[in-house]
Parts: C-alpha cells; structure tokens; sequence
C-alpha cells in the first residue's frame, strides 16, 4: 500500500524526514489511540492497586452480598464469595505487571545483544547464536512452561523469566538482519573511518537511532504475549493461586457458575483480557505500518 | 534438473541441521532430567544415561511412567495423533477465515467496507482461547442444543466426526493467527498489487488477482503458517483442558501435575519433531514458491 508520493516514484522513504503524524492514516491513528488507552488503564489499575486507595480490599469476603449482578455500588458485581470483582480485576493487574516487564527486559536485552553480536560477527558469533537459539525455538513455549514448573515451583516471575528466554529468538532474527543491512551503509562505514570505536558505533548508531522502533514494537507485542501466558496459566491452575486475584484464575472460577446463567462472574475478565491484549496488539500494528517496520507477533 | 538437485541439496541440509537440533533439544532436556529433585532410573550416569535417553527416544520408546508405571508408548501416541488432528484443522480453519478477509481488506482498505471484517479479526485472536470455549459450548450446547456438551463412551465410534467440530474450530478460530494473516495479506497483497509486473498484466487483460497470488499471497501465508505450530500446540493445551479432549496437550497438563517428568520429557519429544517437520515444510513450499531466494 503506498502513502506517499515520493514511494511511487521509486525513492527510498527513508532518504526524507517524514514527522511521524504525517505517515499516520485513520486507520493507524484508531489503532495506536486505542493502544495508548490500553496502556492507560493499565498503569492507573497498577497504581491504584499498588496504593490501595478508590477500591475496595479485593480480599473481603461478605458472604451476604454474593452473586449481586454490576450495580453502582459494585461496579462489576460480587463474585461467589461476595468480593468486589472490580477491585479485584485492578488487583488483578499486579499479577503481570512487573512480572511482564521483566519478561520484555530480559527479552529485549537479550535479543539485542545476541542480534547484534550475530549481525556483526557472522563468521563465528552467528552460528553457535542461532544454534543455541533455535533449540529454546524449537520447543513450544507452553510445554517449555511445564517442564519448567515441574522442575522448579510455579511462581509467576520464574515463569515469565522463561517467557522471555523464549522470545530472545524472534527478537534476534530481526535485530541481526537489521543490523546485517544498517552494516553496509554509508554512515557506518564513514564513522569507522572516523575511528569511533566499535561500542560507540553499534550501540549509538545502530541500536539507539535505527532499533528503537523494532524495540517498542516488540515490547509492546511482548506484553501482551506476558499477559496471555499468565492468564492462561493463572486459569489452568498453575499460575497465580486463588486468593490472589488474577484475570485468569477469576475467569476459571466464574466458569463454574458460567452455565447457571450467572454469566458475568468470568465475563468481565475474559471481557477485559480480550480489550487490553487486543490493544497491545492494534498498538504494535499501529507502530508497525507508521514506521514501515514488518515485526511478526 | 539443476532446480532439482539444488532443491535436494536443501532438504538434505534442512535434515542435517533438523537432527542436529534435535540432539541439542535431546542435551537440553537430559539436563533437565538431571536437575530435578528426587531419585528414579535413569536419573544421573552422565554419558552412558544420555546414549540410553537417545536411543529411547529415537526408537519411539519412551519407557514407563513414573507416576503410574504404565508404558508411556501406550498412551501418548494415540494422544498425539487427536493433537495433530486437532492442529492441523485449527490450521485450515484459521486459514478458510483469515485469507478471504485479509484479500478484502487489501482491495478496499480501511475506509471502504473492510473495517468490520478487520476489527473482527483482531477481537477474535485476542479473545482467550479458554473463554472462547465456554462461550461456544454455551452458546451451541446449553442454548441451542445443536451439537451435546458431552459424548458418552458408547457412542464415541458413531459421532467421532461432530465431536471434532466444536474443539477445531474454536482453537482454529481463537488463536492470534487470525489477525497476523490478515494484517500481512492485505499488506503484501496491497503493496504486490500496485507493483509494475501486476499493472502490466492487468493491462494486458489478465485477472488482478491472478498475477500476484504467488507474491503476495502463497509466500506471506507459508512463511507464517509453519512458526504458528508452536503456538497451536500451546493453545491445544488449554482447549484439551476445556473440551476434555484426549490429546497431548491435556496429557502434558496432567504430567505436570503430577510431576512426571519423563512423561513430559517424551511430549516435549514429540512436539519438536513435529515443529522441526513444519519448518522443513515450509523452507521446500518456499523453495517452490520462490526459487531465487532460498539460493545463497
């Protein structure tokens, strides 16, 4: 799909300064807005939970006040146990938080360095890299989980340390082959002959003015991978355990009353996982086109 | 002849590199083993136990459970043919879905008609998959009655065929593959449609389409399709959790909670051959599809 003039005479995009608004149609526009809102609500669940302040303690039982459909009073109704389902979804939030942004550091970090070590050294660094990464590849990253809990104990930051490990590979295959092209060009090679030293060269003008889009979008895209892993886990039973609220183990828990027509109880957090996840990803599409970036989930 | 031979040559060094990956995931999965707390054979001996470990899994003999001292052989290869059933028509389902919208929304972008469809797309493959579930059992066995929530075991041989529908097609439907397809369809086929070669064919007469379905459509699919395995194969685990369905996935789940490990250890096995066969899939279909670039 073209956007500008200048791609259907054949010049490069890259060659003028296009402010990013300007690269941006409706479409990308809805997407990264509904993205960035996502992320709002997020951080305010995070804080208000980590605080303490607006919502009710999400541990309170009151077993006179269970089942109450969403009311003002509660605003997403009382669960089995006659808790606030509200407060426990913003609680919820603390279950993958900080747990997700590990995942991405580690991931990220990680992806980096293999990426560019392999990009610019492909002799030697390249091959035992890619060796060692397409063995963590090959493994399907749930049953990697399991063998993972099974050895060790389901805690979720253990686990989404290996959602990370899991996502180096992906990571790197971009970053090596954006390196392998950035390599080549004119301005590497003029400030080498500049004499910059080589950690200048790469971590100034390759990873810090030519890596920082794939990085969002990869970060973005990874959270809410981190989010889909733990409350997948969280409902299976493995993940986060019961009196800590969690999306996932709220959704298992209303399931039980899902076919008594009390549809609510695990419609809300299903409802919330399927918008925040759905606007990470709009966000990391929305990034994608706007800076002509082909980043794969 | 020459095409034939370089298309050899490729195979044979996706093999090489398969076994080889497959003997590093072997090492890594033996080190495993050995970090896990508690005593049983097979356990420790270094080298020797590690030939053992190989050797039992390449010949498909995967041992006895620790937990239930049945032989794993009996259990996990029925388990793992309903897994390939279920992911393989997860595959098709997703792709009868996702390739007509993503052709839409590449001939009228998003401010024709195409919005919803897309919009669609991207609700479908974020919405958790073990909701989803419910929300199809719900819908189609409490309140229609259309399809029975469960199958008794008599009459398991006579509806074989229905009770595949339901787990199929939500995993088929509800993973993220849904929205990834469209998006790069209607991307690659946007950008494939207005190049010089289609423009001139259009010109001379031919269908639009026609001329850039190699491009723009059969190489984005093939190169997406097969690193998706991985991610059905999580996603069947949670399905076989939800639709009760007797596959590998529901096996790994009741492995892991009964911490058995060579159990596990097997699945693990099996599911990499089963990912290393996609990617070889995948490098001949693009081999076929685009000659030029798999030569270096």
């Amino acid at each position: 799909m073209k956007r500008f003039y200048f791609e259907e005479e054949g010049i490069h995009t890259q060659e003028f300064h296009v402010p990013l608004y300007r690269r941006a149609s409706a479409q990308d526009v809805f997407f990264i807005g509904f993205g960035l809102f996502v992320l709002s609500y997020l951080i305010v669940f995070y804080l208000i939970s980590v605080t303490n302040i607006f919502i009710k303690n999400p541990m309170e039982i009151n077993i006179s006040a269970m089942f109450q459909s969403p009311s003002f009073d509660h605003l997403f109704g009382t669960d089995f146990l006659g808790r606030d389902i509200f407060s426990r979804i913003a609680k919820g939030t603390e279950a993958f938080f900080l747990p997700g942004l590990l995942s991405i550091t580690i991931s990220t970090a990680c992806g980096v360095l293999f990426g560019v070590l392999s990009g610019m050294y492909p002799r030697f660094a390249s091959k035992i890299i890619s060796y060692v990464l397409d063995i963590v590849d090959s493994i399907p990253r749930l049953i990697f989980i399991l063998i993972i809990i099974v050895l060790f104990r389901p805690s979720i930051y253990l686990i989404m340390t290996f959602v990370g490990v899991t996502s180096i590979p992906k990571i790197t295959a971009y970053v090596k082959a954006k390196v392998q092209v950035l390599k080549k060009q004119g301005f590497i090679e003029s400030s080498r002959a500049l004499g910059l030293a080589p950690t200048a060269i790469i971590f100034k003008h390759i990873v810090w003015f030519s890596l920082k889009s794939v990085l969002v979008i990869h970060a973005t895209l990874g959270l809410g991978e981190a989010i889909l892993i733990e409350t997948s886990l969280s409902y299976l039973g493995i993940g986060v355990q019961e009196p800590i609220p969690s999306w996932g183990n709220m959704v298992a828990m209303g399931a039980d009353y899902f076919f008594q027509g009390r549809v609510w109880l695990s419609s809300i957090p299903a409802i919330t996982i399927t918008v925040t996840i759905m606007g990470l990803y709009l966000l990391g599409d929305g990034l994608n086109a706007i800076y002509n970036e082909k980043v794969t989930r | 002849m020459r095409g034939m031979i370089t298309a050899l040559k490729l195979v044979l060094k996706e093999i090489v590199y398969t076994l080889m990956l497959i003997l590093g995931v072997t090492a890594l999965l033996f080190l495993f083993f050995n970090l896990m707390p508690g005593d049983f054979s097979g356990k420790g001996g270094g080298l020797p136990a590690f030939l053992d470990l190989l050797r039992g899994l390449f010949t498909f003999q995967f041992g006895i459970s620790v937990v239930s001292g049945i032989d794993i052989n009996a259990i996990l290869f029925p388990a793992f043919r309903n897994t390939l059933v279920l992911t393989l028509g997860a595959i098709f389902i997703s792709l009868v879905i996702a390739v007509p919208i993503g052709i839409f929304s590449a001939y009228r972008s998003f401010k024709g008609y195409s919005w919803p469809l897309t919009l669609f797309s991207y609700i479908v493959s974020s919405i958790p998959v073990f909701y989803f579930g419910y929300l199809v059992l719900f819908f189609v066995s409490r309140q229609t009655g259309f399809l029975p929530i469960f199958y008794p075991e008599s009459s398991v041989g006579k509806y074989r065929i229905l009770s595949y529908v339901l787990p199929i097609l939500v995993l088929g439907v509800g993973n993220d593959a849904v929205s990834e397809i469209v998006r790069l369809i209607s991307s690659e086929l946007g950008r494939v449609m207005s190049t010089d070669y289609v423009i001139a064919s259009r010109a001379r007469g031919e269908y639009q389409l026609a001329s850039s379905i190699n491009e723009g459509i059969a190489i984005p699919l093939v190169s997406i399709i097969f690193s998706k395995i991985p991610f059905l194969i999580g996603g069947a685990v949670i399905i076989e959790f939800v639709f009760n369905w007797p596959g590998m996935g529901r096996l790994a789940f009741q492995s892991t909670l009964d911490r058995d490990l060579p159990a596990l250890i097997a699945i693990a096995f099996l599911s990499v051959l089963m990912v290393r066969a996609g990617m070889i899939l995948k490098s001949i279909l693009l081999y076929i599809f685009n000659p030029g670039a798999s030569r270096e």
